[in-house]
């Protein structure tokens, strides 16, 4: 219902403001999607995404004294609405956040010919850390295989070699997002002689996941990784909760770390793990930034109780990374209105540090990390974080990725991917 | 390779019977469902000769409305009935507005436009409802949401009590359901229009009645179908896409017939589940639910082509 | 005045049975077409290329892939996504295993392969009809969508699972791949689809789209004239899953730039039956019709709301966007079943004896 109210608003003020909406500014456009089977995660990290920069249009005027026009395309996780939007918006955006790995990959070799950095925090293609190959492409602060890395090694006390002879399943959406980390889950078996077994989940059969998970009563893992999105982490967690197995052996990626997938089971829930990069800081003083500029002005798209959960936080944190990624090329090039081209360079030179943090009133919210020509990703590293029945609280120290071997597998892949798109341009400036 | 798909399954399923006996229970509940949503298929086809293939987004409606009007604060038993008279204005408005000016039309202009009824329900229904994961009322309702576990064999057997509830409503709504067309004027009429629709128009049955009645039944099943899936998995649009359990099983068991969309719902949800579980995974890669309903009853329907339950087509030039 | 027929006078049965016996059709044709190979290329903007004409040609070419077998030969099917993902896989495969082939001519050959599949899911028409078919075709639908995930060689065994066109060159010029201009690839799919088009029309005017339509009409009926249904049927399978399947080739490979599976899913079944039957089933031209407002209707009403300067959330305006396309295809079912095809049809009359109907 509030939608509604919403939208009898958002219809009186259009009215209002009828002629005056065309705002300039950095045209930052992201490609969202609050409809679909997918909106359930997608809604808080849009409206968290879309608050920091409200934010900061409201506290600072903007980015250096340039507001930011930061607009949704919808694309309902479709690929090709996603498209669509990819090509209604590259005219005048600055970048692209394409929000799929679906759209990302379709996106990706178009970047090289329009000159738009995609900027993917998070998700995507893991190879896209790979600098030198994919000049266009961020996905800052971890990829995926980083996060299958961290798993990895929490669940093996520390150390992956601990996992020998145990078996894992792996529970993913039968998409191009949840087969993203198998090529680094495989070699890691291999290396390590722990058994894989991957369990698709169809798109669906992410409601209805019984025969999924009589598998895995039948096979009896030792530990279960969910690589899961929208509707199948709520469908997850529910038969997992049915099935009786334990759920402190259940470790999610962290998309499938929403709280609202887990009220639905209360304290049946508790001990299920979900890394993040992110972790929420409901004291930051970033946050009564956005409750004075933003949420109680009602500019808001968010509740109230959504403000201090995971995936509203981590928004904030992704259009920070943005925001940083501008300034640092507002600082390089001197002036405040720039392209595409250089905020590129500035996604390239994105150096955030403890100190930088603290001035943003964002401690703690992610980990410092820093991007470079060659490193597109940052490797920042994550945290467990641990439903207690009531909300995700922090589970483990600051856990680092096993960067070397994945530093190895990103370089391999890249080049594989540039083979197969022939000819493909390589930044030889980069040297490590 | 032939051992194992000949021998190794059925040594499996006698070795573990307890894990067998989940399997068929699962299939069973799966297909109570997929049962119900056929149920509001042949309902609709037999009276006005329309697929609806409305009836999954019914579905996710009736669920949302539901509780959507609890997160107002109303009181979860009067939600209920505020649903029904929802789901009966829905069943008004797309007799008028829809079905009234296309009477006669053929089958498939009559189908698409359904699926033009499932794209407004889509939009519209997530204008209000908005587009989030919602959890079912379950308990308010009075639902029991613990779980009874069995050891049969020395195994293990876990028993969901909504699962048992889910199961046990609907089977009292199917006893309803064939008491109302067999006993009463209303359902005799229903009957009647589904027999010969010309016929039944001559001695005086309303066409217009008849239609919203129907499709206010199924909305009423509809709703019970959204309780009962969305107390398992939640409540949200992605749902919407059980809609085509139905249609493999309106196949099996004939687009006409009441008991077929019974057995057939039940027969599916068993054989599905099975199959996935002793062949799909273990030689296939997994995720044969997708497929296995609709190629079985293409196969089935290579013999019988009117289903196993379906009228005799007679065809005459 | 206009579209007067009077004094057009045919004097041999060729030239009376000919494609355009009406010379303004003729005349509108040239226009058309002129429009379509000279004035909109130069003019069109990349984003009007890639969201407005190159998936208005594809679609098209699909729809009337569809509306072969459904709108002609009278089998209802619910697969066509389905075909279309098995023409783009195909494509991919021949494109990958034979680098030096010509991409053309690649896509022209995926259609085989769709139509082979065709063929084989087709033999149950033999025995299914009406609704049962239409559910049967769904078998085909969701066990090939269900292929394409799980069987690797398809999509080279590629981690993600999706195909990726690489940069293909015809001549020295780039037809395919990020790196191709909008402007060759939509003459690439306007030559493509103007051919197979042309194809259609002689097709069902001839001898196989008499059959068919004695088939749609009645079957019984046509077999005891002696019209074999089994080769009636399979034909038209046949026929209408070479299109479709090479509409799927061009889809991916000039449109989209890659695909995943579920991109084949069922929506794309219904969006292309949404073309086929709102453009008018049994009409070639209605395939054309029926694209330009179910591919062009979303894109046009989502820049509505910037164009009127209103501030309408974009999740908004996708919500609304359905709502407006579901009650506008109920609206044209209900102001005219037989598809604007149709509505053409009856403007067509009215003008032959425009300004003097009487």
């Amino acid at each position: 219902m509030k939608n509604f109210t919403n939208l009898a608003l958002g219809a009186a003020l259009a009215v209002g403001l009828a002629g005056a909406a065309a705002a300039e500014g950095l045209y930052t456009p992201n490609l969202s999607y609050r409809t679909g089977p997918f909106a359930a995660t997608g809604i808080p990290l849009m409206n968290g995404q879309k608050d920091y920069m409200e934010m900061l249009n409201a506290r600072d005027g903007g980015i250096g004294g340039i507001k930011i026009d930061f607009d949704e395309c919808e694309t309902g996780y479709s690929t090709e609405k996603g498209v669509e939007c990819y090509e209604k918006t590259k005219e005048k955006a600055i970048v692209t956040q394409p929000w799929s790995t679906g759209i990302t990959l379709q996106v990706l070799p178009k970047t090289n010919v329009d000159k738009i950095p995609i900027l993917a925090p998070g998700y995507g293609f893991s190879p896209m850390a790979d600098g030198k190959v994919f000049q266009w492409a961020y996905n800052m602060p971890g990829s995926y295989w980083d996060a299958a890395s961290m798993i990895l090694t929490e669940l093996g006390g520390g150390d992956q070699a601990g996992l020998n002879g145990k078996k894992i399943a792996f529970l993913h959406l039968d998409h191009p997002y949840g087969k993203e980390p198998l090529p680094y889950l495989e070699s890691k078996a291999a290396e390590h002689g722990f058994e894989l077994l991957p369990i698709p989940v169809g798109l669906k059969e992410m409601q209805n996941q019984s025969a999924q998970w009589l598998q895995i009563r039948r096979e009896r893992p030792d530990y279960v990784i969910m690589w899961g999105w929208g509707a199948m982490n709520a469908g997850a967690i529910n038969e997992a909760v049915k099935t009786k197995y334990p759920m402190d052996q259940f470790v999610g990626v962290w998309w499938s770390g929403h709280s609202d997938d887990l009220q639905a089971v209360g304290d049946a829930g508790k001990g299920y793990r979900s890394i993040s990069y992110s972790m929420p800081q409901p004291d930051a003083p970033v946050m009564s930034d956005i409750r004075k500029h933003v949420f109680d002005a009602g500019n808001s798209l968010a509740a109230e109780e959504e403000l201090n959960e995971v995936f509203y936080q981590r928004g904030l944190v992704i259009s920070m990374i943005l925001a940083e990624g501008i300034t640092a090329a507002q600082a390089n090039f001197g002036s405040p209105e720039i392209n595409a081209e250089q905020l590129r360079w500035g996604l390239e030179n994105v150096d955030i540090t403890e100190a930088r943090l603290a001035e943003l009133g964002m401690t703690g919210m992610v980990a410092p990390f820093s991007t470079s020509c060659a490193d597109h990703t940052g490797h920042s590293g994550a945290w467990m974080l641990q439903w207690d029945g009531n909300a995700f609280v922090q589970a483990s120290d600051h856990l680092t990725p096993d960067t070397a071997a994945i530093s190895a597998l990103e370089a391999e892949k890249a080049a594989a991917y540039a083979a197969d798109n022939a000819p493909w341009p390589i930044n030889e400036e980069c040297s490590g | 390779m032939l051992e194992q798909i000949f021998i190794a399954p059925f040594i499996d399923m006698i070795e573990a019977p307890d894990f067998l006996m989940q399997v068929l229970w699962e299939g069973l509940v799966s297909g109570i469902l997929y049962a119900l949503i056929a149920l509001g298929f042949v309902l609709i086809f037999r009276s006005s000769r329309i697929f609806n293939f409305a009836q999954g987004i019914m579905v996710v409606f009736a669920a949302l409305t539901l509780v959507g009007l609890y997160e107002l604060g109303v009181p979860a038993w009067i939600c209920v009935l505020l649903t029904l008279f929802v789901m009966f204005v829905l069943a008004i408005a797309i007799e008028r507005i829809v079905l009234r000016p296309l009477v006669g039309q053929p089958d498939i202009i009559l189908f698409m436009a359904t699926i033009g009824i499932t794209l407004f329900l889509i939009g519209f229904g997530e204008i209000i409802f908005g587009g989030e994961n919602k959890i079912m009322i379950t308990a308010e309702l009075g639902i029991p949401t613990d779980s009874w576990v069995l050891e049969p064999f020395g195994g293990l057997l876990i028993l969901e009590q909504k699962d048992v509830t889910a199961v046990a409503v609907a089977a009292m709504l199917v006893v309803g359901l064939l008491v109302f067309l067999n006993k009463t004027r209303m359902g005799r009429a229903i009957r009647a229009l589904g027999d010969d629709h010309q016929a039944a128009l001559s001695v005086g049955i309303s066409l217009q009645t008849i239609w919203v009645l129907v499709w206010f039944i199924a909305g009423i099943i509809a709703l019970v179908t959204g309780i009962a899936w969305g107390a398992r998995a939640g409540v949200s649009f992605a749902l919407e896409v059980i809609a085509y359990k139905a249609l493999p099983v309106l196949m099996l068991g004939g687009l006409e017939s009441i008991t077929g969309a019974i057995i057939g719902g039940l027969m599916i949800g068993m054989l599905e589940k099975l199959f996935e579980i002793y062949w799909g995974q273990p030689l296939m890669g997994g995720n044969t639910e997708t497929w296995f309903a609709f190629v079985l009853a293409l196969i089935v329907l290579l013999f019988r082509p009117q289903g196993l339950f379906g009228e005799k087509i007679i065809e005459r030039v | 005045m206009l579209y007067r027929t009077a004094g057009q006078f045919k004097t041999s049965y060729t030239s009376d049975q000919a494609l355009f016996p009406v010379r303004q059709d003729a005349v509108l044709l040239m226009i058309i077409l002129g429009f379509a190979f000279v004035i909109l290329p130069m003019t069109a903007s990349e984003f009007a290329f890639q969201t407005l004409l190159i998936p208005i040609l594809i679609y098209s070419l699909a729809a009337m892939g569809l509306n072969i077998l459904t709108g002609y030969a009278g089998q209802l099917s619910l697969g066509t996504g389905a075909f279309m993902g098995v023409g783009a896989y195909a494509c991919y495969k021949m494109i990958t295993l034979m680098p030096e082939l010509n991409p053309v001519v690649a896509i022209l050959l995926s259609g085989f392969f769709s139509a082979g599949i065709g063929v084989i899911f087709g033999i149950p028409s033999l025995r299914i009809k009406g609704f049962y078919l239409a559910i049967a075709t769904l078998a085909a639908q969701f066990f090939l969508v269900w292929l394409f995930e799980k069987w690797g060689w398809l999509y080279n065994y590629n981690a993600s699972g999706a195909i990726q066109v690489p940069n293909m060159d015809m001549f020295g010029i780039t037809v395919g791949g990020p790196r191709a201009a909008s402007i060759t690839q939509y003459y690439v799919v306007l030559g493509v689809v103007t051919l197979l088009t042309m194809l259609c029309i002689n097709l069902t005017r001839g001898n196989l789209g008499r059959t068919w339509k004695a088939t749609r009409d009645m079957d019984i009926a046509a077999e005891l004239i002696g019209i074999n249904l089994m080769k009636s049927k399979l034909t038209a399978f046949a026929v209408s899953s070479y299109i479709i399947g090479v509409s799927g080739a061009l889809f991916v490979f000039m449109w989209r730039g890659a695909a995943e599976p579920n991109l084949f899913d069922i929506p794309l079944s219904f969006r292309v039956l949404f073309i086929a039957i709102i453009g008018g089933l049994g009409s070639i031209m209605g395939n054309y019709l029926g694209a330009i407002l179910i591919v062009g209707l979303p894109v046009v009403l989502n820049t509505v709301p910037e164009a009127l300067g209103l501030d309408i959330k974009s999740s908004m305006v996708e919500h609304l966007n359905i709502m407006i396309i579901g009650s506008l295809i109920i609206f044209f079912l209900i102001i005219e079943p037989h598809g604007l095809a149709r509505l053409w049809a009856l403007i067509r009359e009215k003008l032959i004896i425009w300004p003097f109907p009487h």
